[in-house]
């Protein structure tokens, strides 16, 4: 699982080359005027998602306790407020201004927070499979295997999001 | 996640459809692969209609996106779900009760068997190797269409831009196709069988990255059909002439390049985790064989290097089809990043296609010597070494791009380093030859073919690594002839080798010894016959990837074409004999070669669980005329044998 990650970073990273080839090599102005980027909302949601990553950590050491509803709990809060984030994500999207023919800055801002956005999706689709199971009461303190891989990847997509977020919108 | 461990005696029986046809529409296979083929493509349809529709974008039916998901992402979706290969997940996630992995699957009672999921690693190595030598013929056939167009100047038979989709497609299909996925397949085969182990790690896993060749390939290759042709801008498809002026053909190229990659990153991984936890007993790091090594530290360059290709593959996408500016330098885009991004993935992707070989050379080259391997553990440590390396040469093939000057030189140094660790496994090869008892059989015949052209690929890439000689030769025949050395004389050399090398394990018979020797000959001479004077053409100054050429050139053309076609004339000796041998060969013993390593310990074909008692590898594999040396025993262990399960 943790080479998948790595493999997965390297995709990330590989956005990464190209935002640094057109912010920094080519040093087009960031945001693009007359664009600019909703900082406000953005910061709400990342403390969504950062909260979001603290439910899992929570249902995660409730099932190694035996706590299935805790377990429960913890992936239902998570998967509701990963939603959010990522709802919250599509209404930023449509009221930007601008979409990906405008220019270099849409075009790496679209890809960055979108790609991320995917990722997203697969955690969320991720969790919901590891709700639905918690509720058919199939995962218990010594068997739980499922519940912490899904739990690697939310996080995975968490710190990724504020390297995201930290390049994108703050620098 | 695929652990069924716990209840492998607990078989559950889910729901796979009842008799007559609906029972065969709905079972997993081809014919619910299919029509889950068009379901899916016609959801997809559906989406980006609804989604231009709802955004208020025209025209509603644009062509590129709605192939793009419609055709290209989401039926694909739907084949592979169609044919079972995500069966027991979606059971898993639904909550459903799972049918336990029984085995009743593994093997092939009949070549029908080859058709459906499968997850025996050894049903899939030869899945694997059967699919890519159709794809290798495919490759062959564009290849040969290329040299009947030049074997004479002017315009013959293809419109320049049809030409150039010709060697674009030949290209693509031959390394994403056949040299990296064959290379899987021989190891998928071999590696679990030399580590002693029942299966790989993951074997739905391996089913379903085996399934994603067939629609890469299939992609590529057609899209010939589409209007516009097929994608004409070379393998490396560069941006911005392929992000923004090519037909519809250059969307099949990223993502048919996205599919195969998502394979090659899936089987990396399996390999790693098979390779570092299901490990025999006594089989420390130190004990494997070099083939083992090889396909270990391939597989680190296939999961650090492969994202980049799928990111640059995005990059070019959204900028054909969704008009973003990654590259288009009139929105802000740098053009060059996408160089940079590609080579970041294919400089070690040629090791990706090179190092599997060094490890059959290996094999091959100690077995047929009667000799210990010459320095294993430097053998090894060269192998990590070009790991390495292999991530700081990528700029070596943007010398005359136009990046800044500065890189140029760092580039060139570490180049010329990376000859090193190449060099000390030729001269090892060499040096464990030297004083053998040599045996020239086929598999030992491309293993010497292998070495001699190697070191011509292998110099001419040192003296295109030197800047000066680099700009000279950019962009002509003298790079098609370097690469070819490289590719063919290396890596397919290497191929035809294993092939040969493992055919009496895989089918139980032995080929045909003097067809072998025959596809050698034809092949060795036919090939330098045909490249050899390319390195001449090139100096002289013809292009590559152009359809016509001044007259001046003509002669050699003539020459090379003619001999190419011997060259694919040789094919036909290889495929008749392979044919032939697998169903009439004369029944193969299980150590025709007298080798040391496991997969040899067992019978050919090996039983369907590897091995009956669990081997004790208790020494080096390659200790050949040390006299009492042993590289594993196989001692009854039947306690143990409960715990080999494959999980």
């Amino acid at each position: 699982m943790y080479l998948f990650i790595a493999s997965e970073i390297m995709l990330f990273g590989s956005f990464f080359t190209a935002y640094f080839f057109v912010r920094i090599v080519n040093g087009i102005p960031w945001p693009t005027p007359p664009y600019h980027l909703p900082v406000f909302v953005a910061t709400i949601n990342t403390v969504i998602l950062m909260t979001s990553s603290a439910t899992m950590h929570w249902g995660t050491q409730a099932i190694k306790r035996g706590n299935v509803w805790g377990m429960r709990a913890g992936l239902l809060l998570t998967f509701l407020m990963g939603t959010a984030f990522l709802t919250s994500q599509i209404f930023e999207y449509m009221r930007a201004g601008f979409n990906t023919s405008n220019g270099a800055f849409p075009t790496i801002f679209f890809c960055l927070t979108g790609l991320h956005g995917c990722h997203v999706f697969v955690g969320l689709s991720i969790l919901l499979f590891m709700t639905i199971r918690a509720f058919r009461g199939h995962f218990s303190a010594e068997h739980h295997h499922g519940v912490e891989i899904g739990g690697i990847y939310w996080h995975f997509v968490d710190v990724m999001w504020i390297v995201v977020f930290t390049t994108v919108y703050i620098l | 996640m695929t652990t069924t461990a716990g209840t492998a005696h607990d078989v559950h029986q889910a729901p796979t459809g009842g008799g007559g046809w609906r029972g065969l529409l709905l079972r997993g296979g081809l014919l619910r692969g299919a029509w889950m083929f068009v379901a899916f493509g016609g959801l997809g349809f559906g989406l980006v209609v609804l989604a231009r529709w709802g955004g208020g974008w025209h025209p509603i039916l644009a062509t590129e996106p709605l192939v793009l998901v419609a055709a290209l992402v989401t039926a694909p979706i739907g084949f592979l779900a169609g044919i079972g290969a995500f069966d027991y997940w979606a059971y898993y996630a639904m909550g459903y009760p799972t049918r336990a992995e029984d085995h009743s699957g593994h093997g092939a009672k009949s070549w029908r068997d080859y058709l459906r999921v499968n997850t025996d690693h050894k049903v899939i190595g030869v899945q694997y190797l059967v699919t890519t030598v159709f794809f290798f013929l495919a490759g062959g056939l564009l290849a040969l269409l290329v040299r009947a167009e030049l074997a004479k100047p002017g315009i013959q038979y293809f419109d320049p831009q049809t030409y150039n989709g010709l060697f674009s497609v030949h290209a693509a299909l031959m390394i994403f196709l056949f040299v990296i996925p064959a290379f899987a397949g021989l190891a998928n085969f071999v590696v679990p069988l030399m580590l002693g182990a029942a299966d790989m790690a993951f074997p739905r896993l391996n089913a379903l990255s085996f399934w994603l060749l067939p629609i890469a390939g299939i992609m590529m290759l057609s899209s010939f059909f589409m209007p516009g042709g097929a994608f004409a801008c070379g393998w490396t498809g560069y941006a911005t002439l392929c992000s923004s002026h090519q037909p519809i053909g250059a969307i099949f190229f990223n993502q048919g390049v996205q599919w195969a990659g998502a394979s090659s990153i899936m089987t990396a991984l399996n390999f790693l985790v098979t390779i570092i936890t299901m490990r025999a007993p006594g089989m420390t790091f130190w004990r494997m064989p070099l083939l083992v090594w090889a396909n270990f530290t391939t597989s680190l360059l296939v999961v650090i290097a492969t994202p980049f290709i799928a990111g640059s593959q995005f990059f070019s996408m959204f900028d054909h089809v969704m008009h973003t500016s990654f590259f288009n330098p009139v929105g802000g885009g740098y053009p060059l990043g996408y160089q940079h991004i590609f080579w970041f993935y294919s400089h070690p992707a040629v090791y990706i296609m090179m190092l599997p070989g060094f490890g059959i050379m290996s094999e091959v080259i100690s077995v047929f010597s009667r000799k210990p391997i010459f320095g294993y553990r430097l053998m090894a440590l060269s192998l990590m070494a070009i790991v390495v390396l292999g991530f700081s040469v990528w700029a070596h093939h943007m010398f005359v791009s136009g990046m800044s000057s500065w890189l140029r030189v760092p580039m060139m140094i570490t180049t010329l380093l990376i000859a090193i660790p190449t060099g000390i496994k030729i001269f090892s090869w060499l040096a464990t030859m030297w004083e053998g008892k040599l045996h020239f059989r086929t598999p030992m015949l491309f293993a010497l073919g292998f070495l001699s052209m190697f070191v011509i690929g292998g110099l001419s890439g040192v003296m295109l690594g030197a800047v000066p000689i680099d700009i000279h030769v950019s962009q002509t025949y003298f790079i098609v002839a370097h690469i070819h050395y490289v590719l063919f004389g290396g890596s397919v050399f290497t191929i035809f080798a294993g092939i040969y090398y493992w055919f009496p394990k895989m089918t139980g018979r032995m080929y045909d010894e003097r067809l072998g020797k025959l596809h050698f000959w034809l092949t060795f001479v036919g090939f330098n016959l045909t490249f050899f004077p390319m390195h001449i053409l090139g100096t002289e100054g013809m292009p590559r990837r152009v359809a016509d050429y001044l007259p001046k050139f003509a002669d050699l053309n003539m020459f090379i074409s003619l001999a190419s076609f011997g060259l694919g004339a040789s094919v036909i000796v290889f495929l008749y004999n392979m044919i032939t041998s697998w169903r009439f060969g004369e029944i193969a013993p299980a150590n025709p070669w007298r080798g040391m390593t496991l997969e040899w310990q067992v019978t050919s074909p090996p039983p369907i669980f590897n091995f009956d008692e669990i081997p004790q590898v208790v020494g080096s594999p390659y200790e050949y005329g040390v006299p009492g040396a042993q590289h594993a025993v196989l001692a009854p262990s039947k306690a143990r044998e409960m715990e080999e399960v494959p999980v």
